[in-house]
């Protein structure tokens, strides 16, 4: 919206500078997000007169005219077809100005003159749109040659660009701005009272008005002013209406542009003549019926929305856009005006369904005041009059078949005290309500019955007066305090708390956290081989992002191919967050994940180590499960995950669970990707990849409960190492559990420290070595009992595994 | 074989050691060649051991003699293993100490740590200063009814206020449901969940249908609420403050105009100083020149207000005993304040180089 700094001066008869104007009402909530001036910097345009024109020879279009600035008689060549004769007036641009486009005028020969300025049109100096030629000054407007324009056709003015909330459909009228203005510097408003039309002829509408239905048009008024002649408006409204962001039109549509910016009331004139059958029917459309709107397309309607019809079908729809069959034109002598309340939600429905949003759809939906009706008809008929001649006909029609009455608000001021934090006196809160056109019955020493009238919808309750109270007395008076938070019993739920530490111990594993998309595109999902989504947008921004994601696949793995793309060396990213199932219930399911993809050469000290495998993937799972859920995490091949993780490389891959007492929880699992999804997914890399369910972690960290301490170990261990060859289907895992079983109670740890496969040992084979820790938590062990459990392990090894140990 | 040529053999044993071991000591360069050298004495294959097993075969009345004799040497020869394990040590220390200087250019052996992303940290710092206050942490779901998005909030049916959040739907036949529009949602299930007072923070994802250079589809919030008998809106104000404070530090101003939110009435918008030109040291020209608040001085952070008492109503509390206050802000807001993030987008590219600048 935007608001004339002058007309708010005008109506409310405040002194304040725009800037201090701007300021409260951004402090009242009427945000003024910027303002500009306007009838700046033309300084060296003035009017001038004409003193007399020539054709210039050879040169038909151009006119050698002589005005007089003021100072001097000038030659200038103007374009124009329409130079005035001599004694009138015209906006002449002195050599050295610079025009509003930037275009610095100076000296120019043409025809064999010197031309030193300009003859100025309205669109040269963006004071309108006139543009068929240079303005010539009407001659009411009284300005000697000489006077700057800005002064001889005000132009002064500041716009306000204001940025309101939908609850104020007051603003969008000047009148409903001034109203906050006079309260914000203690000035008594009274709105221009409605005013008695000054040539009302006699005789009715000479159309019959039928409101069909009343809940959706509570209130429509009619008027008719007869006799108009169309043409343009003057001066003084066209520049407000340009400066305020409409076009002048003529003087009847530009009668009701300016009513709306006035009275924030949208009204509508009709050219009578095209009424059909003489009668005007307010009712919904049937499914299907069809009317051209004002931008002369069809539109298809329903069942939900009003029209405006006259005897024989729609002319408008209602609240929303005019047909173009019952539009103003030339031709137009008597002109019928519409002032109506429609149910601002059945306008919205229409506006949205229709795709339309005019300026007068915007106020209808936020709610316009309908006991303005009268004023508003009364107001938009004289200044047609007025404007375009003709006389308002007879006191017009109302039908007000729902009257909408004034709320009335019983107001505690100790209530409103104890919401804001501050003391207000009766006699101001007496002052903002009465400022602002509410009327006030005192109940109490400190209560009041407050009715609000019905341009103010937002006022429903007692605490919107509150409201009123902070906004006009503003909000620096709030004092600051901290309140003291009660403790609630149940605190927050260890779930969320555990979020956090999953992240945190990711990162500390060594993985950077991302925050991707939970939309994705179905193609990504595909490649991913990730579940088919179930949740899916009814109105995405675009397909790539209309499905919510069943797995963090697809967004890590972008992730990682840019990063890899922008040349980034090595990718190790983790992300903590949903995936999404519908369900029977209304909801879908929202599962959390722990997700990491790992791409590129795994860090070494100088130069590039190898590329990352399942084992680095396994090391990071290794090193985020322990510490989150204090227990080591277990790997096992599970065939199952060719159904249910198809992703992974089907030799390269292994479900994650841990075992705490005995119970087996499932965390997820882990694996190089399958090189055609890497492939689809535009990898062009081996990537790892592993998905943890955040839940299956928690009740990890559950089921272990607080670990309990045991005493550190207070005799040495003896560490022995056994080496063998065997066969590659024994995994170390298996070898080196039989090695802790044969060995027997002694043994403290069995660690893998050398994994061979080549030239040294025969095909099909391996060698293992691993380093068994022994100790006795009673005792120092002795040579010969540790021999004895080394050498039941190596026979182990070799009835096993037919190992041969070395 | 004959007692005497023990004794002989046994003689001339113990005098081939004694000769050989301190040279063979002496000799070896490194610890392993003097274990080496050792072990061809005493090992179990070891010349003095072989003599030791030779003392069987010694006649008795000679045998003390040469026991002690033998022992003698054996002390003697590990004493001298000793000595010269002492002295490989210091001579292999006192050539490190004079080698040459290593090159300290080449690159340390770092323990790689990861980084999180910077809407993580700053949602944990947004957090660690509300519960310091005593408020609890909630989270709810992404995807909820439009009835907790929108209706249970306040925000009358077919009205223009619901345009302030262009809102993702999605396909259903049950009930309508979308991608919340605001974390305004947790704060109806938690009421409805719990009886005040009630203290909580609500941070999570959220989604309205932008996108460009200041808005993401997909973004950060976090939503609090504070429920109680008196709580007004200078208390309000108070924690905001306060919170700003904590977040940019104690010379930050806040300033309030009143706003509107379906859900809050008084609504009001909350501005912090400017936290790039800082204001408060008095440089009007840094501030006149600052694109980040356009030489206002002043950063719009966040929207709040006293909870209407239509919310109240409709999850069952009682406006007349019960007051209190809410508020959200943007964590992608406050993330871009706080790193200097020019494009939003940045945040969810996930480029390592970016976490690694700021996580
Ligand atoms: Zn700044």
């Amino acid at each position: 919206m935007l608001a004339s700094y002058n007309w708010l001066v005008e109506l409310t008869g405040v002194t304040a500078s725009p800037r201090e104007v701007a300021d409260k009402l951004t402090g009242g909530g009427l945000e003024v997000e910027a303002f500009e001036t306007r009838g700046e910097g033309l300084d060296s345009v003035v009017i001038a007169e004409v003193r007399s024109k020539t054709k210039v020879p050879d040169k038909d279009k151009l006119s050698h005219v002589v005005v007089f600035d003021g100072e001097g008689e000038v030659d200038v060549i103007c374009g124009a077809a329409n130079v005035p004769d001599p004694g009138r007036r015209v906006l002449f641009a002195r050599v050295g100005s610079v025009l509003p486009n930037g275009m610095e005028i100076g000296e120019r020969k043409l025809g064999g003159v010197l031309s030193r300025g300009m003859i100025c049109s309205e669109v040269e100096l963006e004071i309108g749109t006139g543009a068929e030629g240079i303005f010539v000054v009407p001659a009411d407007i009284e300005a000697a040659p000489g006077t700057p324009i800005a002064d001889a056709l005000g132009l002064r003015d500041t716009i306000f660009e204001l940025g309101l909330t939908p609850n104020r459909p007051d603003g969008l009228g000047h009148i409903g701005l001034a109203r906050d203005v006079a309260v914000h510097f203690g000035q008594t408003f009274t709105p221009p009272a409605p005013p008695e039309p000054a040539r009302r002829g006699d005789g009715e509408l000479g159309v019959s008005i039928e409101v069909a239905d009343a809940d959706r048009c509570p209130r429509y008024g009619a008027g008719l002013v007869r006799g108009v002649t169309l043409g343009p408006s003057p001066f003084w409204l066209r520049y407000r209406l340009h400066c305020l962001g409409l076009r002048a039109i003529h003087n009847v549509v530009d009668a009701t542009n300016y009513v709306l910016l006035e009275h924030g009331h949208p009204t509508h004139a009709f050219d009578q003549a095209s009424v059909r059958k003489r009668a005007i029917v307010v009712r919904l459309a049937t499914d299907g019926e069809k009317m051209t709107t004002l931008d002369e397309v069809e539109r298809t309607l329903t069942a939900d929305d009003l029209l405006i019809c006259d005897g024989e079908g729609p002319v408008a729809v209602a609240g929303v856009m005019g047909g173009a069959n019952s539009e103003i034109g030339d031709a137009t002598s008597d002109v019928l005006v519409e002032c109506a309340y429609f149910a601002p939600r059945s306008v919205r429905r229409t506006g949205r369904r229709l795709g339309l949003h005019t300026d007068a759809s915007h106020r209808f939906e936020r709610g316009v005041d309908p006991n303005g009706v009268p004023r508003v008809l009364a107001r938009t008929t004289q200044l047609i009059a007025d404007l375009a001649g003709g006389a308002v006909i007879g006191a017009g029609v109302d039908e007000n078949a729902q009257p909408i009455a004034p709320p009335v608000i019983d107001f505690r001021l100790d209530r409103c005290d104890a919401l804001l934090g501050f003391e207000t006196a009766p006699a101001e809160a007496v002052r903002i309500f009465e400022g602002l056109g509410f009327s006030v019955e005192k109940t109490g020493e400190r209560t009041f019955r407050v009715t609000v009238p019905t341009f103010r919808p937002d006022i429903s309750r007692e605490v919107d007066l509150t409201e009123e109270v902070l906004r006009f007395r503003g909000f620096p008076l709030v004092p600051t305090t901290i309140p003291h938070v009660r403790p609630s019993a149940d605190g927050t739920p260890l779930e969320v708390r555990f979020d956090r530490l999953t992240r945190g111990i990711a990162a500390i594993a060594g993985l950077y956290e991302a925050v991707n998309y939970a939309f994705v595109s179905r193609p990504e999902l595909a490649a991913a081989r990730a579940p088919e989504a179930s949740v899916i947008l009814e109105n995405p921004l675009s397909e790539d992002r209309s499905v919510m994601r069943t797995s963090l696949l697809p967004g890590l793995a972008a992730a990682a191919g840019r990063a890899l793309r922008r040349q980034v060396q090595r990718v190790t990213l983790f992300e903590v967050g949903n995936t999404f199932t519908a369900t029977d219930g209304d909801l879908p399911r929202e599962d959390q994940s722990l997700a990491f993809i790992l791409a590129g050469p795994r860090e070494a000290w100088i130069g590039d180590g190898e590329a990352f495998d399942f084992y680095d993937g396994k090391g990071f799972i290794e090193a985020i499960v322990g510490p989150l859920c204090l227990s080591a995490p277990v790997f096992s091949i599970d065939d199952e995950l060719s159904e249910k993780a198809p992703w992974f490389h089907p030799r390269r891959r292994a479900a994650v669970a841990v075992q705490i007492d005995g119970e087996h929880i499932a965390l997820g699992s882990l694996g190089e990707l399958h090189p055609e999804v890497a492939e689809a997914l535009d990898l062009d890399t081996r990537a790892i990849y592993a998905e943890l369910s955040v839940p299956a972690l928690f009740r990890a960290r559950q089921a272990v409960g607080d670990p309990q301490a045991s005493a550190l170990p207070r005799f040495p261990a003896v560490n022995r190492d056994i080496a063998m060859e065997l066969d590659e289907e024994h995994s170390a895992g298996v070898v080196a559990d039989a090695i802790r079983y044969a060995a027997g109670d002694l043994v403290e740890q069995v660690r893998l420290f050398d994994l061979y496969r080549g030239e040294q040992v025969a095909a099909g084979k391996k060698s293992l070595a691993f380093r068994v820790t022994y100790r006795d938590p009673a005792a120092t062990l002795t040579d010969k009992k540790v021999d004895k459990a080394h050498a039941r392990a190596a026979k182990a090894m070799k009835a096993q595994f037919a190992a041969t140990v070395r | 074989m004959t007692d005497t040529d023990a004794v002989t053999r046994f003689e001339a044993g113990l005098a081939d050691v004694r000769e050989a071991f301190g040279s063979a000591f002496g000799e070896a360069a490194d610890e392993q060649s003097l274990r080496a050298a050792n072990a061809k004495l005493t090992g179990p294959e070891g010349t003095l051991t072989k003599l030791m097993k030779l003392m069987r075969e010694v006649p008795g009345d000679r045998r003390r003699e040469f026991g002690q004799a033998a022992n003698a040497l054996k002390e003697e020869v590990a004493a001298a293993f000793d000595g010269a394990l002492v002295a490989l040590a210091q001579a292999e220390r006192e050539a490190e100490l004079a080698a040459p200087h290593i090159d300290v250019s080449l690159p340390g052996r770092r323990p790689k740590p990861g980084r999180l992303h910077p809407i993580t940290r700053v949602t944990i710092e947004l957090v660690d200063i509300f519960t310091a206050l005593g408020f609890d942490v909630a989270h709810g779901p992404e995807i909820d009814l439009y009835e907790y998005n929108f209706d249970k909030l306040g925000f009358p049916p077919d009205h223009p206020a619901t345009d302030m959040q262009d809102s993702f739907f999605v396909k259903s036949d049950g009930a309508r449901s979308m991608l919340r529009t605001h974390t305004s949602t947790i704060q109806v299930r938690e009421m409805l969940k719990r009886k005040p007072p009630l203290a909580i923070v609500a941070p999570g994802a959220v989604y309205r249908r932008d996108d460009d250079i200041t808005h993401s589809p997909m973004f950060f919030q976090i939503e609090g609420l504070l429920v109680d008998e008196k709580v007004s809106f200078a208390d309000l104000k108070g924690v905001l403050t306060r919170f700003a404070q904590r977040l940019f530090g104690p010379d930050v101003g806040v300033r309030g105009r009143p706003s509107y939110f379906p859900f809050v009435e008084p609504g009001a918008e909350i501005d912090i100083s400017c936290v790039f030109c800082k204001p408060w040291e008095g440089d009007a020209a840094r501030t006149a020149a600052c694109r980040v608040c356009k030489g206002t001085g002043w950063l719009e952070i966040l929207g709040c207000g006293m909870v209407h008492p239509v919310v109240f109503e409709s999850v069952g509390y009682d406006p007349e005993k019960y007051t209190g206050f809410a508020f959200g802000l943007g964590i992608d807001r406050i993330a871009m304040l706080k790193y200097g993030i020019s494009d939003i987008r940045m945040l969810y590219e996930n480029d390592a180089r970016f976490l690694e600048q700021i996580g």
